[in-house]
Parts: structure tokens; sequence; C-alpha cells
């Protein structure tokens, strides 16, 4: 038991080293990644028994398309057995709560990954014990872009006005909106950087670089990432407060202003009536609330039926 | 200055644009300033400085005087003429002697350009000149002002016992090499080059 600080409730990994590992090992490359998955099984019951409610991992990015076709076609293979496997595994899924999310650009995948996919997140979508994010086809250049396009839609379909952008709405369009921001990102296998996972996400999370492979991932490296994230607590704490501070000041400022023109047009003083002044701010927010919850449904329901429409598919 | 070049020629790989990430809580002027006039001296291109409280930004005069100061002294360029771009200004300097550019910059040049990036966007589809299909990876790349003129950074130094970002350009560092240094305070060349050095080593794969 830790006592150095709380718990995180939410990590994520770039599960890097699998191909090394293989070299490593004198075995193929698609048993490497075959051991990447078995430790990804067995992180996530470290990660449940520890109380880490919610895990996201970096599976495959968009970049990884670009690796020869014997490659790719292998990790296809290996996402269709596990994703059936794990529709096979239904009742265990529902005892334990787990929810299943996969987050990335779907349509890039082949359509019939796409529908084992739709399959175990409708299936899981109501369970909430505990929650596991997977990245496919995904990268977080991708996934900012599809958010600002996702607002880009709602000002398009009139459900939004381009005033209403801003970083808590970004937020809420990215395919992370059902989640808090990770509390710490470990990558394995030595690299130092963050290879279009999570940016956005990201920003004021504990990053810890270990340099172990991931098939040999072990209990004891998760514990010392937990322990770094311990020790920055307080410091990461303290700077996200801060920020968020400064965004709902900054978010203020730009709320007074446009009170004030809308003041300046009705012909009051700008410096008059301040009851008159709050009404309108509330007015204002209150609108903006009613706009913004009215194109998140939208969103919520675009995005349901995508995968019900593949689930219907494959009926 | 000879041994400077020098020394950035003997690495492997130099990286182009270096950012350098303060996370201690009181940063020191005269570290910065070294660090940067290193920077431009070994060769590398485009030098980014940055402290989440933005407290380089607020007193970024302090920060050029010092920086003039030491290039003076460490270097001996009689000529201290270079260009800074403080993001969201358009306030360019004088033209260069010494080849580097210097960006000081904030949280506001992160999260907060693509958000204003997005509005704009969200501007002109609301006025009909875009649809939102029109709007990739690329396009909104080229609606980030915060870096106008500056390729993504290679590299970050950061500075300080936080192992975190703390917001630093979000969406430029997607391949970006995390370098980690206890402190910037009193830090020396050899700590600064060597941690070039360890960059050198890095192998990058693109995702192949």
């Amino acid at each position: 038991v830790f006592q150095a600080g709380p718990m995180p409730k939410h990590v994520a990994f770039i599960m890097d080293g699998n191909r090394r590992y293989a070299q490593k090992c004198h075995v193929e490359r698609q048993q490497g990644h075959s051991q990447g998955f078995d430790k990804l099984a067995q992180t996530l019951r470290w990660c449940l028994n520890l109380g880490i409610q919610e895990v996201t991992v970096y599976a495959f990015s968009i970049e990884n398309f670009k690796r020869s076709k014997e490659e790719v076609d292998g990790l296809m293979d290996l996402a269709r057995q596990k994703f059936s496997r794990l529709l096979e595994e239904q009742e265990n899924l529902k005892k334990h709560g787990v929810c299943i999310r996969v987050l990335g650009d779907l349509p890039l995948l082949p359509v019939d990954i796409q529908e084992l996919i739709a399959q175990a997140v409708l299936a899981t979508r109501n369970y909430n014990k505990c929650f596991l994010n997977v990245c496919f086809a995904y990268t977080s250049r991708h996934e900012i872009s599809n958010a600002v396009r996702e607002m880009a839609w709602g000002v398009e379909q009139g459900l939004l006005e381009p005033s209403d952008v801003s970083e808590s709405l970004l937020d809420k369009c990215l395919y992370t909106n059902n989640s808090p921001d990770p509390d710490l990102l470990i990558r394995t296998s030595g690299e130092v950087r963050l290879s279009d996972f999570l940016l956005w996400q990201t920003s004021h999370s504990c990053l810890v670089f270990q340099s172990v492979l991931w098939p040999e991932y072990s209990f004891w490296n998760l514990c010392e990432a937990i322990l770094r994230f311990q020790m920055n607590y307080g410091a990461l704490q303290k700077a996200r407060d801060s920020y968020m501070e400064e965004r709902r000041r900054q978010q203020m400022e730009r709320d007074q202003d446009y009170v004030t023109r809308k003041l300046q047009q009705e012909g009051c003083a700008s410096h008059g009536d301040s009851r008159r002044r709050r009404t309108l701010l509330q007015k204002c927010t209150a609108m903006r609330e009613e706009r913004i919850q009215g194109f998140l449904q939208a969103l919520e329901h675009k995005r349901a039926d995508f995968f019900e429409r593949l689930c219907t598919v494959s009926a | 200055r000879q041994r400077c070049r020098a020394d950035g020629r003997a690495l492997r790989k130099l990286p182009v644009h270096v950012g350098l990430v303060v996370t201690e809580e009181e940063p020191s002027y005269a570290d910065m300033a070294s660090l940067v006039v290193w920077c431009m001296a070994v060769g590398i291109s485009y030098v980014s400085v940055y402290d989440h409280n933005g407290i380089f930004k607020r007193n970024n005069s302090r920060l050029m005087d010092e920086i003039l100061k030491q290039q003076q002294e460490l270097i001996g360029l009689d000529c201290s003429k270079y260009t800074v771009e403080f993001a969201n200004q358009d306030k360019t300097g004088q033209v260069l002697n010494c080849q580097s550019t210097l960006k000081v910059l904030s949280p506001e040049d992160g999260k907060a350009n693509i958000v204003k990036a997005a509005q704009n966007f969200c501007q002109l589809v609301a006025q009909q000149q875009r649809t939102h299909a029109d709007l990739d990876v690329n396009v909104l790349d080229n609606l980030l002002s915060s870096t106008n003129g500056f390729p993504d950074p290679d590299l970050v130094l950061k500075f300080g016992p936080v192992d975190s970002t703390l917001g630093f350009l979000p969406w430029h560092i997607r391949l970006t090499e995390i370098i980690s240094l206890p402190s910037h305070l009193n830090i020396s060349y050899e700590e600064f080059f060597s941690a070039l050095h360890h960059y050198a080593a890095c192998e990058q794969r693109w995702g192949k």
C-alpha cells in the first residue's frame, strides 16, 4: 500500500517495445505483439487490484499503417482474434462491470474489425465499475482535428455559435470525452516522446518513461510509476488548479466584454445599470449552456448511430 | 564561440528547434539566458523558452537584456541583434547576425491557441466560407499561430522536478524528445551539451 500520495484514478500506457523484445528473444515480431497483448491483460488485472479504475492504451497508431503489409495484417489479425475473444467473455465483462471503449478514426479499419469493435462497445456501454479505452487507428492530432470539425459541424447545423467554442467544449468533443484526463502516462522501452498520443489530455499529467520493454513489464515497474505520480501529485495539482483558474478568468472576461457590447447596442451606458448587466450575463450564459447541451446530445447520437449501424449490418 | 560551433558539428544530429521548459517555480533569467546563448552558439536555429506561469513572457525585456549581456560576454558578438518574436504579437525585431530565432512562450500558446484557431475556423463556417469537412490535420496545423515560422520542436529540455510538460505546446510536441534535467539553476555548459549528446543518440522510427 502506497502512502506517498493518492492512487491515480486513470493511467495511460504507451506499450512500446514488442518488436525489440521479439528481436531480443529471437522470435517472430508477431510473437512479440502477442506477448505484448498478454502483458496488457496482466497489467489491467494489476490496475484493478490496485483500485485504478480507468486505463487507456495506445494499441495502434494511424502512423503504424506505414509498416509492412505483413506486419499490419498480422496486427489486424491479432485485433480480430482479441476482440472476438472479448465478445466471448461477455459474462466476465458483465461480472466485473468493464466498459470498453475504442477510440480512433475507426472508418480507417477493415469493416469486419469495425463490426467487432461496435459489438464490444455496445455490449459494455452501460457497465461502469471500470473502464478500458483502447486507442486504435488513433493519433492525437486526428482526434483534436476531429473535435474541431465536430464543433464546426455544430455551427453548420445551427446548434452552436462560433463564440461557444472554448477549451471546455473542445474537451467534450474529443474521443475521450467520457473520461477524466489521465493522472499518469507511462511509456515503456526507453523512448522519451509522446508519439501523438493524448497530447491534449496529458498536458498536466505525470509523465513516466521507463526503459523496460513492454512484454517484460512487471508489477514492480507499475509500482515505481505510481510512486513517481505520488511524488509529483502536489506540484501537478497546483499547476492544474492555477491553469483552470486562469481559464475561468479569461472566460469571464470574454463574457463581460460580450455583455458590454450588447449593452452598448441597447444604448445603455456600459457602467450603468449593474442589475441589467448581471441579468444579461446570466441570460447569455444560460442560452449558451442550452445550445451546448443540444449540440452535445446531437454529437452523442451521431456517435451511437455509427456503432449501431455497424451492428445491424453484421446481424 | 568557435568551440561551440565545433561541438555542434560534432554531434550526429543537432535539433532544429529546442524548447527550454522550466518547471521550477522561480525562474532564473541569467541561467535561462546562458541556455539560450549556448543553443545559438552551437547552431540551433530555433529556440523557445517556456514556463507555465508565463513569468518569462511577462518579463520578456529582462530576459532579453540578460541574453544580450551574455552574448557579449560569452561569445563576443558585437552586433547582438536577433529576431525576437512574442507569440500572439507581431513584434519582429531586427535582423540577425546569428542565424537563430527565439520565442518566449506561455500556456496561452498551447491549448488556448488551438481554441482560437478553432473559433476562427467556425467563424468562417458561420459565414459559409468553409464547410466542416474542410478541416483536417494539415488545415488546423496551418491555422495555429503560436509558432509561426517555427518547425515543431525536435527536443524539449525540461528543467526541474516536475514530471510534466505543464501545457507546453501540446499540439506541436507530438514527436518531440523530452529530456529532463534536474534544474536550470547554475546549469553548466557540460550538462547542457550532454543532453544534446543524449538527443543525438535517440532512434526515431516514425511509427514504422
